[in-house]
């Protein structure tokens, strides 16, 4: 390569070498020499030039010839061929361009130093690569308990083969991913929501993910459940439930014959009638009850204490608030309906629950009266009155056991006495007036059991405690339905008028709907 | 000009257009595609290296690699649509975990240094050409060093005789001319420090005869170029300055980037 030639005006003592590393000690004095440092900042200087050694012909010594650029010295060189002026050495200054060398090479000295500190100690490690704090689910002491007795590693580890490991096992376990680091046809094909090889370490302890439905496509745990973001796992929002159901491709596949809306993307919008409304389903409960009359009905007397009876006397709140107890008769019924039968002798009561019961009660009835006047000085006389009375009244002991069963009509004392007294009238009308009474192949009447569901819409949830500012009628229909059959559930409607963008009330799939089957279980 | 406008003009152009398609790209695939940031993330690297690369670009002048210009343009409009790109990638949400949220804010740092160095590159130069001169950074000290010579001989110097001048120079202007002085003043442009000392100058004329205010006036003249030389040199140190931020925080952005990438690959659903 040829060198080329300075500019006619270059000043080739006063160079300032703006490109190279060092600069001569002596410039910030405007005398840097002409040599200037080398590559590596030392000093280079020497003297103000380097004498020739000139022989003319015939001469054995010669002469020194000074070649200082500029012009020769006044003193020449010195006899042993030296300069005779030494240049005095300096310290090479570091230009700005090997500080900022310097200052990169610190920089990722102290990277590199922070981050094998950082990655070599397990609880470092663990702390400092986490993309966000683990849910309490998966990094609480029931999670170490539950993975302890699974065992699994109860940090990373236990999701992560990477977290088992070290830096080694981390990059091993890069280097072996699929996809790869250069798998950008996977990348590109993956489609959303497909089980990924991590998925595995979730059903380490959820033991065979199972879906709401048997038919629906196996999808990634973490396509619903994000980690690592907070110590609540984040909610599942609409969007992953709509991922399938708003997919009319999936969904009228999936929903072929069966009769169900396949799309549905918000409960307001394109959400399905309730299933009992859209079926006309019935309760199929044998129990006669009439709503409307008990809480409307004017021969319906008040309560003990003189209050009206009322939705809330019957339908009590569980422990939790959000369903409501069973209906029982002994809670709910007996306070009115006390199954007294003999109008003269009020302390004698049916007993409830069982047909042979009742039945055995009635043929009893003699020795009924007689624990009754065990005081009475005439005590057989007390029974003998007794039941002739009844024989009066009601004709056989056979008569009054059919009347008990299967009349509707009231009969019984008119106002209840002695203990059970509060004012109310317990007027018997006979078992058939609440109850299925049939014949059985013996002769002898049955009841059919009333079955009452504790719940209906079962899949969904639904919590009473948060709907405890709503008045039960806003939703519950009560006071027109005169048939057990009725069920008393607000249509969607009305659970929309509020559960809506326009009521202002969350209205998300997850509000009422689960996804898992309640099978899944921790193992 | 013409040309720098309508390279301007080209640019942001173009980087409005990639801009809008990135996002409309983030729109259209983000919830489709589960290994979306994957793609994004390896999109955000390369762009990350083309940036770098123009650092080393400048080291190898004899490659034939296309003109330094044309780098630093690519290397600007790039530079703001990775902002873009990282936006994207980190799916306009907030990090979480140290490591990433020490390479987001490596991220921001470099990016806002690469800012504050593109405002600094476009503004100071027209300012240093304002105030008039031009002097090669490595040569301040020297041309420092004359100046202070030169003061001290007319303040100092053997024909001085004057002790009002040389009492000035021992208290105000030595250390003047000693070093670079008033650099943060002169990147705000204040000539309040220089004002005070010309005035503190033209008051001695009251208590100076005609030779003296000769001197005075020789100095004042002095005490401006100097105050020119430190300008230059506040200026062009903040142009060079602002590097030491950018260049050694990208390659440590660069070496978190690639454990990030390890780390990604080794802890993802594929890595099981």
């Amino acid at each position: 390569m040829s060198e080329q030639l300075p500019a006619p005006d270059f000043d080739a003592q006063n160079y300032a070498r703006p490109n190279q590393n060092w600069v001569c000690g002596h410039a910030c004095e405007g005398n840097s020499c002409r040599q200037g440092p080398d590559a590596r900042g030392r000093c280079r200087a020497t003297a103000e030039c380097q004498p020739v050694l000139e022989t003319q012909p015939g001469e054995q010594k010669g002469r020194w010839r000074c070649t200082r650029p500029g012009g020769t010295c006044e003193s020449g060189p010195l006899p042993d061929g030296s300069c005779c002026r030494p240049i005095a050495k300096c310290s090479p200054v570091p230009t700005l361009r090997v500080w900022r060398g310097r200052a990169t090479i610190t920089v990722m000295a102290a990277s590199c130093a922070m981050l094998l500190v950082l990655l070599g100690k397990p609880p470092w490690r663990n702390s400092f690569i986490s993309p966000g704090e683990i849910s309490r689910v998966h990094s609480g002491e029931a999670f170490v308990a539950l993975a302890a007795t699974n065992h699994l590693n109860q940090n990373c580890g236990a999701c992560h083969v990477a977290g088992n490991s070290g830096t080694h096992g981390i990059v091993k376990a890069a280097l072996h991913a699929d996809p790869g680091f250069f798998g950008f046809h996977k990348f590109l094909a993956a489609t959303a929501g497909e089980v990924t090889t991590i998925d595995e370490a979730c059903v380490k302890c959820h033991v065979g993910r199972s879906f709401h439905q048997p038919n629906a496509a196996a999808i990634s745990c973490s396509f619903c459940h994000a980690e690592h973001q907070g110590k609540i796992m984040a909610a599942t929002t609409d969007a992953n439930c709509i991922f399938c159901h708003g997919d009319a491709a999936k969904m009228v596949a999936a929903r072929a014959g069966n009769n169900l809306t396949p799309v549905i993307h918000h409960f307001a919008e394109d959400h399905p009638q309730f299933r009992f409304i859209t079926d006309n389903l019935r309760d199929p409960d044998t129990l006669k009850f009439n709503h409307a009359l008990h809480l409307m009905g004017a021969t319906i007397p008040n309560l003990p204490g003189g209050k009206k009876l009322d939705c809330m006397f019957c339908h009590q709140s569980d422990a939790a608030g959000a369903f409501m107890k069973p209906v029982n008769f002994e809670d709910n019924c007996r306070v009115c309906h006390s199954l007294q039968f003999d109008p003269e002798t009020p302390q004698l009561i049916l007993p409830h629950g069982s047909a042979e019961f009742v039945s055995a009660f009635l043929r009893s009835l003699p020795r009924q009266y007689a624990d009754l006047a065990k005081n009475s000085p005439d005590e057989n006389g007390f029974v003998q009155q007794k039941l002739a009375d009844l024989r009066t009244q009601f004709g056989s002991g056979e008569d009054l056991e059919r009347r008990i069963f299967f009349s509707t009509a009231t009969f019984g004392p008119e106002a209840q006495i002695g203990t059970l007294s509060g004012g109310t009238r317990a007027l018997f009308p006979g078992c058939a007036l609440c109850h299925e009474v049939k014949n059985s192949s013996s002769g002898s009447p049955e009841i059919t059991k009333p079955v009452m569901p504790e719940r209906w819409l079962a899949q969904a949830k639904f919590n009473h405690a948060k709907h405890a500012n709503m008045a039960c009628a806003q939703c519950h229909d009560a006071v027109h339905s005169k048939d057990t059959a009725d069920i008393l559930l607000p249509a969607k409607e009305t659970c929309a008028a509020c559960h809506s963008p326009r009521g202002g009330v969350v209205d998300t799939c997850a509000t009422c709907h689960t996804y898992h089957n309640t099978l899944v279980v921790a193992r | 000009m013409k040309r720098f406008r309508r390279q301007f003009f080209l640019g942001t152009f173009a980087l409005i257009v990639a801009t809008l398609m990135a996002l409309w790209l983030h729109a259209k695939f983000s919830h489709v595609l589960p290994d979306y940031a994957f793609l994004t993330g390896w999109v955000l690297f390369a762009a990350m290296l083309v940036l770098t690369f123009f650092n080393a670009r400048k080291k190898l002048p004899f490659l034939p690699l296309g003109k330094a210009e044309t780098w630093l343009q690519i290397h600007i409009y790039l530079g703001f649509f990775i902002v873009v790109l990282f936006l994207i990638h980190l799916d306009f949400r907030t990090p979480h975990g140290w490591f990433e949220i020490t390479l987001a804010w490596l991220f921001a740092l470099v990016s806002t240094s690469g800012v504050v160095g593109l405002f600094f590159s476009r503004t100071l130069p027209r300012r240093l050409a304002t105030r008039g001169g031009e002097v090669i950074f490595e040569k301040i000290p020297a041309l420092r060093h004359v100046l202070k010579s030169e003061a001290e001989n007319l303040a100092l110097g053997t024909d001085a005789k004057s002790p009002i001048i040389a009492e000035f120079y021992t208290k105000r202007l030595a250390p003047f001319f000693t070093g670079p002085r008033n650099s943060w003043l002169h990147i705000v442009e204040s000539r309040r420090p220089l004002n005070a000392l010309v005035a503190e100058l033209d008051d001695l004329h009251r208590f100076a005869n005609d030779a003296e205010r000769e001197k005075i006036d020789k100095l004042a003249a002095l005490v401006r170029q100097k105050d020119g030389l430190d300008y230059h040199r506040a200026l062009q140190l903040a142009l060079k300055l602002w590097l030491f931020v950018h260049i050694p925080l990208t390659y440590g952005l660069l070496v978190f980037t690639a454990l990030h990438i390890v780390l990604v690959f080794g802890f993802s659903g594929g890595a099981r």
